[in-house]
C-alpha cells in the first residue's frame, strides 16, 4: 500500500464516516470517499443542498409576472415564477395532497399551476386557490391557508442571478458570496445594464461525482492544456498555452469555498471560440470595465479562467457559458447550461456567443467532449474496494500565497495552483460537520472593498 | 328602485373591465367589452372560485382563476375544459352613468343561445 | 416541425428515391467508419446542420419544443463542422482512444421534389448506437428532415435538421454525427 500518512485506511462503508479523516488539506490529500460513499451523498443532500445559497434563474429568463421556471436545487424540484408586485418567489414543485409534480413545463408563462391529480390550483405566489369538486372540502374544517405550495425559505439576487435556499437560518446572500462579488462584477456588471441568457437550456447527463465537476472549474486551469488539446488545436489552430510558466499573469481567488482562477489577458477563453468578432467585442469593452470597475478586473473579463460558485455553479467568461451541476446520488450529475452576454451587447454579437459557447461547452462540445470521461472515470475507477481506500493529490500550489495585496479574498500567484480545490474542500468539510449554520465556521469574512 | 333590479354607478367598476358587486342573489360579475357591459354570476359553476378574479380573454370569454375553464360572457355558455354548467346570467341595462342589472331576467344572448341550459363541453 | 411536404409537389420517382436511400446509407457508413473526410465532402457549401436540444413546453404555450436560436447540440455551417472533425483527427482527442464504435441506422426515407429543381426533401428515421470501453453504450433515436441538392452524379447535403426525443441529452458527449 502507499502507506502515507493522514487519511484512514480503514474506512469503509459504515453509516458514519469520520469526517476528519477525509481530508488533509494542509499535506494536500484528500479521501476518495468524498466521490463514492452513500452516506455521504445523503449527508451532502442535507447539509449543502439544503443549506447553502444555490443558483435557479437569470432573472432575465421570468421577466413578466407569471413567467416561471423549474429547476433543482440538489434534488429537489421547484418553480421559480415572477410574482405581480415585480418580486420572484420559489416553490417545491409537489402538490402538499399527494405529492404529484406540479408544473411539468421547463419554462412558460402561467396564471395559475394545476395538479393534474385532483386538481388542486395555486396562485403564482404559491396560494391554493380551489380544487376539482371543492364542495367536497367545504364541510371537512379544510385549512386552505395551510395547504399553497411549499415556498423556498429565501431567494436573492445579485447582478441578475438569482439564488435561493432553503434553510431560513442561512446567511444572507451578500454575506454568502462575500468577496467574490468584488470578481463577480467584472463579467455581470459590466455596465449598467449587465447580463441576460441568451438562447435556451441544453441538458444532458455525466455519470460522475458532482463535486468533480465543480472542483475541476474552481481552480484547474493545469488540465487545460492537456484534456483539451485537441479543441485547441481544432478551434485556433495550437495547443493551450503553457500557462504555468508565467505565474506572474495569473490568479486563483477564493472566498467561503467559491473559486476563480483567471489569466490576466483579457480574451484568452474567448479567443477560443474562434470569432474575431467576439474578441473585438471584449477588446472594445475592456477599457469601459477597467474605467467603471479597475484596470486588473477588466483583464478577467473573458480571459483563460473558470470559476465555481460553492456549491455546484460555475461558469466559464469568455466563452460564456454559465451551468449548474445537479446531484443525482453520488455517481451522477444533470447538468444544465446557459449561454450568458451583455445585454447591451448588439444581436449579431449575442448570436455569435449563443453558437460558440454551444460549439465548444455542450455535449457535443469540442472542449466539454473530453471532460466527460475524465470525471466519469474518476468518480467510476472508486468501486473498487481497494482503490476507494487510496487517497488522492490535491497539494499543488502549497506555498502561492499572496499576501500582501488590496485584493479581496484569498489570493494566490499562478493559476496552475490547487488552492481553490483545496479551499472548496475545506468549506465542503466545514458544512458537512455543522449541525446549524450558526456552527459552520466563520473562515472568510468580507471585506470593505467587496461591498 | 325594487328588489329584482340592482343599480350600479359606472364609477364604481373597477378599471381591469371585472368587477365584483353584491346582490341578493348573491355575488355577480359585471363585464365592460368595448363599451357594452354584461353581467352574470360570479361563482364559476364547476368549483368554488370568483370569475371576477380571472381573466378576460379573445372571443368574449372569461377565464375562471382557479383551473381555467372559461364561459362566453353574453350569453354564459361554458366553452373550454372544466366548465360543463352554464352561468347565470343577468340583462344590463344602460343609462349612461349607471348600470341597471335585472335580477329576474336573463341577459339576451342567453335567451337566443340554443346551447344554453343543456351540458355543453 | 416543418411540414416541407407544403412545398413538395409529389413524391420522386423509384429510381431516385433508391438514390437518394443509397446516398444516406453511404453517409451512415462513412460516419460508422470515422471516414470524416469523406463525410464533410458531402456537405454543401451553404450546408446548415442543426439539432435543436427539445424543452418541455405546454402546448399552449407560443414556444414550441423545438425553437430556433434555443440550446442545439449542431447549430453548424461549415467550417463548424469542419472544426468538429479537425479535433476527431487529432491524436490528443482523449476521449476517441481507443475509438468508440459506431452504428448509424437509417430507414423509414421519404423523398419529395422541392420547390427548386434538383433539390429534395427528405425525411428519415434514425437510430445511433455508440458503444465505447467495456460498457458504456448510448442509444440515440429521432428523424431528420434533410434538403438535397443534386451534384454530378450523387447528392450534397443543403440542409439537415435533426431532432431527437430526449430534452435531457443521456450521454456524456455526442462524438459523431447523426
Amino acid at each position: 500500500m502507499n502507506g502515507r500518512k493522514g487519511i484512514d485506511p480503514q474506512t469503509s462503508c459504515r453509516e458514519d464516516v469520520a469526517l476528519e479523516s477525509l481530508m488533509d488539506l494542509d499535506k494536500g490529500r484528500m479521501s476518495r470517499l468524498v466521490f463514492q460513499h452513500p452516506g455521504l451523498y445523503e449527508r451532502e443532500l442535507e447539509r449543502i443542498f439544503a443549506r447553502c445559497w444555490l443558483f435557479v434563474a437569470h432573472e432575465s429568463q421570468i421577466p413578466k409576472a407569471g413567467d416561471y421556471v423549474t429547476t433543482y436545487m440538489g434534488q429537489d424540484n421547484v418553480i421559480i415564477v415572477r410574482q405581480k408586485d415585480g418580486g420572484i418567489k420559489g416553490f417545491l414543485n409537489s402538490c402538499p395532497h399527494r405529492g404529484n409534480k406540479v408544473c411539468f413545463a421547463d419554462a412558460g408563462n402561467a396564471r395559475q399551476f394545476i395538479c393534474n391529480y385532483h386538481g388542486w390550483s395555486f396562485a403564482i405566489d404559491g396560494r391554493l386557490k380551489g380544487m376539482h369538486a371543492s364542495e367536497a372540502f367545504d364541510s371537512t374544517g379544510f385549512d386552505f391557508e395551510g395547504h399553497g405550495l411549499h415556498p423556498v425559505a429565501r431567494i436573492d439576487s445579485y447582478r441578475g442571478l438569482v439564488f435561493a435556499t432553503l434553510d431560513d437560518r442561512a446567511p444572507d446572500l451578500a454575506d454568502y458570496l462575500g468577496d467574490m462579488r468584488y470578481y463577480l462584477d467584472a463579467v455581470f456588471d459590466m455596465d449598467d445594464e449587465g447580463t441576460e441568457f441568451v438562447g435556451g437550456c441544453v441538458k444532458s447527463v455525466i455519470r460522475c461525482n458532482w463535486k468533480l465537476a465543480a472542483e475541476n472549474f474552481v481552480g484547474d486551469a493545469l488540465h487545460a492544456g492537456w484534456t483539451h488539446d485537441s479543441g485547441a488545436r481544432a478551434m485556433v489552430g495550437e495547443g493551450v498555452d503553457d500557462l504555468h510558466k508565467s505565474p506572474e499573469r495569473s490568479y486563483q481567488v477564493n472566498f467561503n469555498g467559491h473559486g476563480w482562477e483567471f489569466n490576466q489577458d483579457i480574451i484568452g477563453n474567448c479567443a477560443s471560440l474562434g470569432d474575431k468578432e467576439l474578441v473585438k467585442y471584449l477588446y472594445a469593452m475592456q477599457p469601459r470595465v477597467a474605467e467603471r470597475l479597475d484596470d486588473f478586473r477588466s483583464r478577467m473579463i473573458g480571459s483563460i479562467s473558470s470559476c465555481t460558485i460553492f456549491p455546484n455553479t460555475s461558469f466559464l467568461a469568455g466563452q460564456n457559458t454559465f451551468r449548474t451541476w445537479h446531484p443525482r446520488g453520488p455517481q451522477e450529475i444533470e447538468l444544465h447550461v446557459w449561454t450568458f452576454v451583455n445585454k447591451s451587447a448588439p444581436p449579431e454579437i449575442k448570436e455569435r456567443w449563443r453558437k460558440g459557447s454551444m460549439l465548444t461547452f455542450s455535449p457535443s462540445g469540442v472542449f466539454e467532449m473530453d471532460d466527460g470521461e475524465n470525471w466519469e472515470y474518476a468518480t467510476r475507477t472508486n468501486d473498487g474496494y481497494v482503490t476507494r481506500r487510496q487517497d488522492l493529490y490535491i497539494g499543488l500550489g502549497r506555498h502561492t500565497r499572496v499576501h500582501d495585496t488590496s485584493l479581496p479574498g484569498n489570493v494566490y500567484q499562478g493559476q496552475v495552483n490547487e488552492a481553490n480545490q483545496r479551499a472548496f474542500y475545506q468549506r465542503w468539510l466545514d458544512l458537512m460537520g455543522a449541525a446549524v449554520w450558526s456552527d459552520v465556521p466563520r473562515r472568510d469574512v468580507p471585506t470593505e472593498a467587496a461591498v | 328602485m325594487t328588489q329584482s333590479v340592482l343599480e350600479v354607478g359606472k364609477s364604481e367598476l373597477a378599471p381591469e373591465g371585472i368587477s365584483r358587486v353584491d346582490s341578493p342573489e348573491g355575488f355577480i360579475a359585471v363585464y365592460e367589452l368595448d363599451g357594452a357591459y354584461y353581467a352574470t354570476q360570479d361563482g364559476c359553476t364547476h368549483a368554488r372560485a370568483s370569475l371576477s378574479e380571472g381573466e378576460i380573454l379573445e372571443g368574449e370569454l372569461i377565464e375562471c382563476p382557479v383551473h381555467g375553464g372559461t364561459f362566453h360572457i353574453p350569453s354564459g355558455r361554458a366553452v373550454g375544459f372544466p366548465c360543463k354548467t352554464p352561468l347565470r346570467t343577468y340583462e344590463v341595462v344602460d343609462t349612461g352613468r349607471t348600470l341597471l342589472i335585472h335580477l329576474e331576467r336573463q341577459a339576451a344572448a342567453t335567451a337566443s343561445d340554443g346551447e344554453t341550459n343543456t351540458n355543453g363541453a | 416541425m416543418n411540414d416541407n411536404c407544403a412545398m413538395a409537389d409529389a413524391a420522386v420517382d423509384m429510381l431516385l428515391h433508391h438514390r437518394i436511400t443509397q446516398f444516406l446509407y453511404r453517409e451512415a457508413r462513412l460516419l460508422d467508419a470515422e471516414r470524416w473526410g469523406e463525410w464533410l465532402a458531402l456537405m454543401a457549401e451553404d450546408i446548415h446542420y442543426w439539432m435543436p436540444m427539445p424543452e418541455n413546453r405546454r402546448r399552449a404555450d407560443r414556444m414550441k419544443a423545438y425553437e430556433a436560436g434555443r440550446g442545439a447540440l449542431f447549430d453548424d455551417g461549415l467550417l463548424d463542422l469542419h472544426r468538429r472533425v479537425a479535433r476527431f483527427k487529432q491524436p490528443s482527442a482523449w476521449a476517441e482512444d481507443p475509438p468508440t464504435r459506431h452504428a448509424h441506422v437509417v430507414s423509414g426515407v421519404e423523398a419529395f421534389h422541392a420547390e427548386a429543381a434538383g433539390e429534395y426533401v427528405v425525411h428519415s428515421t434514425f437510430v445511433n448506437y455508440r458503444s465505447r470501453g467495456e460498457r458504456d453504450n448510448d442509444f440515440l433515436v429521432g428523424r431528420r428532415e434533410d434538403l438535397l441538392r443534386a451534384h454530378a452524379n450523387e447528392f450534397r447535403l443543403a440542409r439537415r435538421t435533426i431532432f431527437i426525443t430526449q430534452s435531457v441529452f443521456l450521454a456524456k458527449n455526442l462524438n459523431t454525427f447523426l
